[in-house]
Order: structure tokens, then C-alpha cells, then sequence
């Protein structure tokens, strides 16, 4: 595209973000929850939904085309419930990301909370999480640590973020920087309560998101976005029971599982094919490049210089796959540039590259990358 | 009559800032019966300089670094050629100086510090140095936004008994019988149109962006009873503020924008005015929404810093969400509607709640309350920590 052209799109687009805050919440607090064959776990969710000590405004749910009894269990518990249930059911199915989407473009409140069908809430959780709102206009995303339960809903003595390696990092620095949001995947949806101005910045969730090797899920799409037009804190209370289970579509590891998963991961991290591993890290590169675009269209110039230079960083880390020659020098030029955050991500994501920037080529192709870590 | 206490007021620098005003605030405020003012810049001096009282001295160390021994060594000649009683230092630069400068033993006078940390909306860590410097070299902690003090208790581990919420005042002679400054005659601007004056440097923390989209959802009857004068350097970051002005057009809103730079004659600006504008992402203060209410002017302020939480709901004024186009957008709408006679008893209504609440001589008053306790704590060995 030209410059001009961009420019025309720019402005175009900007007369869209204008024209969305027409569209304003009406209500105070939403909770929004998307569905698909939870029948198992919907109504101990309900219940604690209900007995939350401060009560949403509605409850926002998007079934994507649950096949057993889902949207009945809700349907039957909703005339019973505090406040407004509304249920859409998606004709076919969608696929978590963009079933957020679609309960986020209905959601009213000016908090919104998001869930989980399978989770359960203890009774504080959206009053802890909606007083940080209140009590601090500069935040647009709050989240919390979660106790992990079991499929009986007994508890695993294991918290989500240390599980997921981030525990330290969040109690440490409750703020989340811009850079930390862009590298890492740091929150859990059900943990998330988030500002109506930055579902207005995340909507439309850009294509680029569905990415068969890189997706970005809608949890750390929404961070990202909080982080560049705002502000993210990270409560450190425990406000509800992740449950873990077999058929949960992103679900932690715990006990012997995780040091094992962790270790096939960064092997397969190193050993990754070249183009699959590229492949996603151009991925990455764009998912940043688009809410770029979306800082700058609220005028967070410096936020979004920051995003095209993480962008600029993964696109060299790909090159490094992709080079023939001088992948070394590559590396290199990453370390003087300070790519890699001095952090325990960091310095992975260094020691990675700098090993498949010295391996032979040959030992770099063909190897599948396989599952690594989740989240 | 008891000898005066003799306070060494310190910051990094000069230069025109909120910290440093206030700093200068309290220097010239000060009840001269009882206390003896000397002025230290750690780092440089400043156009600030010129408006100290004529009774307090100005010393520079341009010092380059926490680490400065050199400088150390410069502050502690300092303090004991003017028998300093009290340190009060502002900034936390300052502040971890003159807790190395007491850690060496260098010095030793009782030290008050005074926090504007404006950056809360990315950083509230508290790392181990900055920990030590508050725990070990602080005696009283001052923070102008009850989220500092929070901070200070919960990150930084500072007993709450040691520390203070200290709402910053504004020197109410500067906006007294000021002469206004006509700006539509100097802008060329309509007369019958409504005159809001915003205050900011062209910086990203000020976020002239939200105030554009904000104008932007003005109706065009609206928009054209309306001028905004922006006040504010345009050099400090020269990236913005080509993005704003590029934004500014791209919205359609130039047309209804006069950026007027830098200003020494705030007071009389304010003074021709009708309404003040401020939307920062994140303020401690903000001062200006004082300068504001002291001009006797209706304001739209963002929610955010210390000052305008105080005055949010008492009729002085528009608090919308910080970085909310649309919340904005309402209250500048309501301002406008807002009849002129109606306006005025609103800037009537901020003059009162600033003389009764936010005029320097009360704020610097609950200052040498704090000075008291503060010696009489370290004296008595209790809460200080001064060697």
C-alpha cells in the first residue's frame, strides 16, 4: 500500500474509532461468558456468579453451538439469577477467540469481567477486582491469581501463576510494562476484568490472531491492547478456582507434568524446524504491528514505537531461522540492540537463539516442534 | 526568641516542573520567625531560580550521579556551614542522594522526603535500592497522592506512621488582581466563542490526543462555539508533538485549536480565559486544576492525581475518566451548555475551595507540623532513623 493510501486507511479508521464511541456502556458491571458443551460444569459457575458479594449488571453469555444440555442448564437457572442473563447461541461453531468477540461486542458494562464456564468464583472476586477500578481511574485491565482445582472441584495446593512461571514476576512488578505484555502470555481470561474503552480499542479482534502456528487468544490480545492504551495491574489474590481438566481447551500443568513439559519445550524450542518456528514468530511480529496500529490510532505514539520495535525484534529472530549465512551475526546484532529482556523469558529466548544460530542448518530442518508449552 | 530551624530544601533541578514549584512554594512560604530557608539543586539550576523569595540562597552541586562522592562531599561542607536542622529533598533522584550522603555518614540532619513520583501508571515496583534508600535514609515520607502513600507503606515497607499524605497548595497572590490577557484579540479568535485554555507540555503523559478526540464528537454548533488555547512547550518531545498536530488534523479539529507554547504569564492567561482543560493519562497533582480554580475558572480535568479526586463532585468542575475521549467529549458538551453566569459562580465556587483548602500558607503549615514531629521523633530516637 502506499503511504497515501495507508494514510486514507488511517484516517478511515480513525473515523471508525470515533464513531464507536458513540456506542457507549450503559451499565455498570458486565460479566461475559462463553460456552461449548460445559453442561458438567455450568451451574456450580452459575451458583458462584450468583453469590458474588457484588453482583454484575448482566451476564453475557455466547454459546458457540454446544451439543449437550449447556444452554438449558443456563437458560433454566437464568429466571432465578440477580440480574439480566442474555444468551446468544452461535449457529455454528467459532472457536473461543472469536466467540469472545462476539460477547464482547455485546457486553454493556463500563467493567467487564470475563469467565469461563468450568471456573468457580469465590464470593469477592468482581467487588476486589471492580473496587481497583474504581479506586484507580488510570487502569484498564486488572487480573488475579487463581487457585487450581481439581475435575471435583477439590483444590491442588498449586496457584495459576506460579504454575504458569509468572508468580514471581507479577508480585515483584504488579504493574505489567508494555514490553512484558508484548513477549509473554501472562493472563488467564476467567482472571480478567477489563475498562469498556479498551474492548473498544481490541474490536474487531484483527485476523492476524488466528494464526495456525502463533495464535494469540483473546486474553492476551486484550492485555496487549490494556497495556498500550493503559494501564494493567496484577492483583495478587487468589479470587477463584481454575479448574483443571482433561477436556479444558487451555488448561496448566501441574506436578511432574510441568518440568517435564517445560524441558520439551525449550528442546523442541531449539530444535523447531526452521520454517514452522519462523512462521511464528513473523506471526508474533504482525499480531504486534496490529495493535500498533491501534495505540496510535488513540494517539499512544510512544506505546506504539515501542510495539513495532518488539515487532522489528521478532521479524530479526525469524531471520535467524531463515538466514543461510552471518545467523550469528544476526544474534549479535539482537543482543547490542537489546532484544532479549534480562529477565528469565529473556534470556531463554537469547540462549535459544543463540544456539540455532550456531547449529548446522541440517540439524535445524525437519524437526517437527511438536506441543510445546501451553498458554 | 528561639533560634529558627534551619531547612535545606532540595531537588534535582530548576527547571519549570510541578515538583519544583512546589518545592519553591514551601522555600518562599515558610514562616520566617521560625525558620531559615537555603535552596539546593543536586543537579543544576533553572528559570525557577529568579522566583525564589529574596531571603533564600540557591546552591547548585551539579552532581552526575546517586554515586557522586565528590558532591557528597559538597552537600556535607554544605550542611555544616549553615548548621542545616532538616533535610527536605523532592524527587526521588534527590532523595536516595541525600540517603547515600546520610548511609556514609557524610550527614547527618533529620531528612523529610517529599515524593511527586508522577509515573504510577507504569511503575509501582519498589526495587531493593530504592527500598533501602526510603527505610534507611527517610525519616518522614510525604507523598502528594494518597496512592504514593499506599505505595510507600505496602511496596516500599515504610511504617504508616511515618508517613503523610501531603496535598500540594498553590500560591494564591500569583492569581490575585492579575491583568487578563485579552487572547482573542491576541489569537484572533471569535469573540463570541467560549475561550479553554489547556495547560500541558507537549509530552505524552498530558495526552493531547484524548483531548482531540474529545473535540472531535463535538457537534458542529458545538465546535464552533468553542476555541481551545493550548499552553505548553512543544520542544520537550518533538515526536509527539508532530503525532498530535498530525492527529489534531487528521480528526478535523486544528481549525478550533491555537497552540500558544511556552508562557511566563500563566496567571494572566488564566486571567483572559473562560475554562481550563487538562487531560493527562496521570497526574500526582495535577497543580494546574489549582491554578485553575485560584484563576476563579470552571475546568474539565481528568480523574486522576490527588487534587482533582479532592475536588471531583463538589461543583468546581468536570472530572471525566482519564483517556476516555467520549467521557471528555460529555463534559466539555456540559461545560459549553452551561450558561456564562452559571460558569462564573462555578470559578467562584473553585477560588472559595481553594482558599479554604489548597492556599499555600495551610499546606506549608501542616509542612512545619511535619518538620516538628519530625525533630522532636528523631530527638526522642523514636520513629527517625537519623544517625
Amino acid at each position: 500500500m502506499t503511504s497515501r493510501g495507508r494514510e486514507a486507511q488511517g484516517v478511515a479508521s480513525l473515523s471508525r474509532q470515533v464513531e464507536r464511541l458513540r456506542d457507549r456502556p450503559s451499565l455498570d458491571l458486565s460479566v461475559v461468558l462463553c460456552t461449548w458443551n460445559g453442561e458438567r460444569w455450568i451451574r456450580p459457575f452459575l451458583q458462584s456468579l450468583g453469590d458474588q458479594r457484588r453482583l454484575p449488571d448482566e451476564l453475557v453469555v455466547q454459546d458457540d453451538a454446544s451439543d449437550d444440555g449447556t444452554v438449558e442448564v443456563i437458560r433454566s437457572m437464568a429466571g432465578s439469577m440477580p440480574f439480566d442473563v442474555r444468551v446468544e447461541v452461535n449457529p455454528e461453531r467459532v472457536g473461543s477467540t472469536a466467540n469472545f468477540a462476539l460477547a464482547l461486542e455485546r457486553s454493556r458494562g463500563r467493567f467487564v469481567a470475563l469467565a469461563d464456564q468450568d471456573d468457580v468464583w469465590y464470593p469477592e472476586k468482581l467487588s476486589r477486582l471492580a473496587d481497583e477500578f474504581e479506586r484507580d481511574p488510570i487502569l484498564t485491565l486488572v487480573f488475579s491469581d487463581a487457585d487450581l482445582i481439581g475435575e471435583d472441584g477439590r483444590p491442588l495446593d498449586h496457584g495459576l501463576w506460579d504454575t504458569r512461571r509468572v508468580g514471581g514476576t507479577l508480585r515483584r512488578r504488579p504493574i505489567v510494562s508494555e514490553e512484558l505484555a508484548a513477549t509473554t502470555a501472562l493472563t488467564t481470561g476467567c482472571t480478567v476484568m477489563v475498562r469498556h474503552r479498551v474492548i473498544e480499542a481490541a474490536l474487531p479482534f484483527p485476523a492476524e490472531l488466528d494464526h495456525p502456528v502463533a495464535p494469540m487468544r483473546h486474553d492476551r490480545w486484550l492485555t496487549l491492547i490494556a497495556a498500550a492504551v493503559g494501564t494493567v495491574e496484577a492483583v495478587p489474590e487468589r479470587l477463584l478456582g481454575f479448574r483443571v481438566h482433561s477436556s479444558q481447551e487451555t488448561g496448566v500443568l501441574v506436578g511432574a507434568e510441568l518440568p517435564r513439559a517445560l524441558a520439551l519445550g525449550i528442546s523442541s524450542n531449539v530444535l523447531a524446524g526452521d520454517g514452522r518456528r519462523a512462521d511464528g514468530l513473523r506471526a508474533r511480529s504482525e499480531q504486534l504491528r496490529v495493535a500498533a496500529e491501534r495505540a496510535e490510532l488513540l494517539g499512544d505514539f510512544g506505546e506504539a514505537a515501542t510495539l513495532r520495535r518488539i515487532a522489528g525484534d521478532f521479524v530479526r529472530r525469524a531471520r535467524i531461522d531463515e538466514h543461510g549465512r552471518g545467523r550469528f551475526r544476526l544474534f549479535l546484532e539482537g543482543l547490542r540492540d537489546r532484544s532479549y529482556r534480562l529477565d528469565g523469558w529473556g534470556i531463554g529466548a537469547a540462549i535459544t537463539d543463540s544456539l540455532r544460530s550456531i547449529l548446522p542448518r541440517s540439524a535445524n530442518t525437519g524437526i517437527d516442534s511438536g506441543g510445546g508449552t501451553r498458554g | 526568641m528561639a533560634e529558627p530551624t534551619r531547612v535545606l530544601m532540595m531537588n534535582d533541578s530548576m527547571n519549570v516542573g510541578g515538583a519544583e514549584r512546589v518545592a519553591v512554594d514551601i522555600a518562599n512560604s515558610l514562616d520566617r520567625d521560625r525558620f531559615e530557608v537555603t535552596f539546593c539543586s543536586t543537579r543544576q539550576g533553572g528559570p525557577l531560580v529568579d522566583t525564589l523569595a529574596d531571603d533564600v540562597d540557591h546552591v547548585s552541586l551539579d552532581r552526575s550521579a546517586t554515586w557522586d562522592l565528590r558532591k557528597i562531599l559538597t552537600l556535607r561542607r554544605l550542611v555544616r556551614e549553615r548548621r542545616i536542622d532538616l533535610i527536605h529533598s523532592h524527587g526521588r533522584g534527590t532523595m536516595k542522594f541525600v540517603a547515600l550522603a546520610r548511609a556514609t555518614g557524610a550527614v547527618r540532619a533529620p531528612h523529610v522526603f517529599h515524593d511527586h513520583f508522577g509515573w504510577l501508571h507504569v511503575n509501582r515496583s519498589a526495587p531493593r535500592g530504592l527500598r533501602e534508600a526510603l527505610q534507611r535514609g527517610v525519616d518522614t515520607y510525604l507523598g502528594v497522592d494518597q496512592r504514593l502513600c499506599d505505595w510507600a507503606v505496602t511496596a516500599a515497607g515504610l511504617p504508616a506512621d511515618r508517613v503523610h499524605l501531603m496535598r500540594s497548595g498553590v500560591d494564591l497572590d500569583r492569581f490575585t488582581d492579575v491583568t487578563p490577557v485579552d487572547l482573542r484579540d491576541e489569537f484572533g479568535l471569535p469573540e463570541e466563542s467560549i475561550v479553554v485554555v489547556m495547560v500541558a507540555n507537549f509530552r505524552p503523559q498530558k495526552d493531547h490526543p484524548t483531548l482531540f478526540r474529545a473535540l472531535s464528537t463535538l457537534t458542529e454548533p458545538e465546535r464552533s462555539r468553542c476555541s481551545i488555547v493550548v499552553v505548553g512547550s512543544t520542544t520537550a518531545d518533538p515526536e509527539y508533538f508532530a503525532g498530535c498536530t498530525a492527529m489534531a488534523a487528521d480528526l478535523g479539529v486544528d481549525d478550533m485549536l491555537t497552540i500558544a507554547g511556552s508562557r511566563d504569564d500563566l496567571p494572566e492567561v488564566l486571567g483572559g480565559a473562560d475554562a481550563g482543560i487538562v487531560t493527562s493519562k496521570n497526574e500526582t497533582g495535577p497543580l494546574v486544576v489549582l491554578e485553575f480554580m485560584a484563576s476563579s475558572l470552571p475546568f474539565v480535568a481528568t480523574d486522576t492525581g490527588e487534587i482533582t479526586r479532592q475536588v471531583s463532585g463538589t461543583g468546581v468542575g468536570w472530572t471525566p475518566a482519564p483517556r476516555d475521549a467520549h467521557e471528555v467529549g460529555e463534559a466539555l458538551r456540559e461545560m459549553l451548555r452551561t450558561p456564562p453566569e452559571e460558569r462564573r459562580a462555578i470559578g467562584r465556587r473553585g477560588r472559595a475551595a481553594v482558599e479554604s483548602t489548597f492556599d499555600q500558607r495551610i499546606v506549608t503549615a501542616a509542612i512545619e507540623d511535619v518538620y516538628a514531629s519530625t525533630l522532636r521523633s528523631v530527638r526522642a530516637g523514636g520513629v527517625g532513623n537519623s544517625p
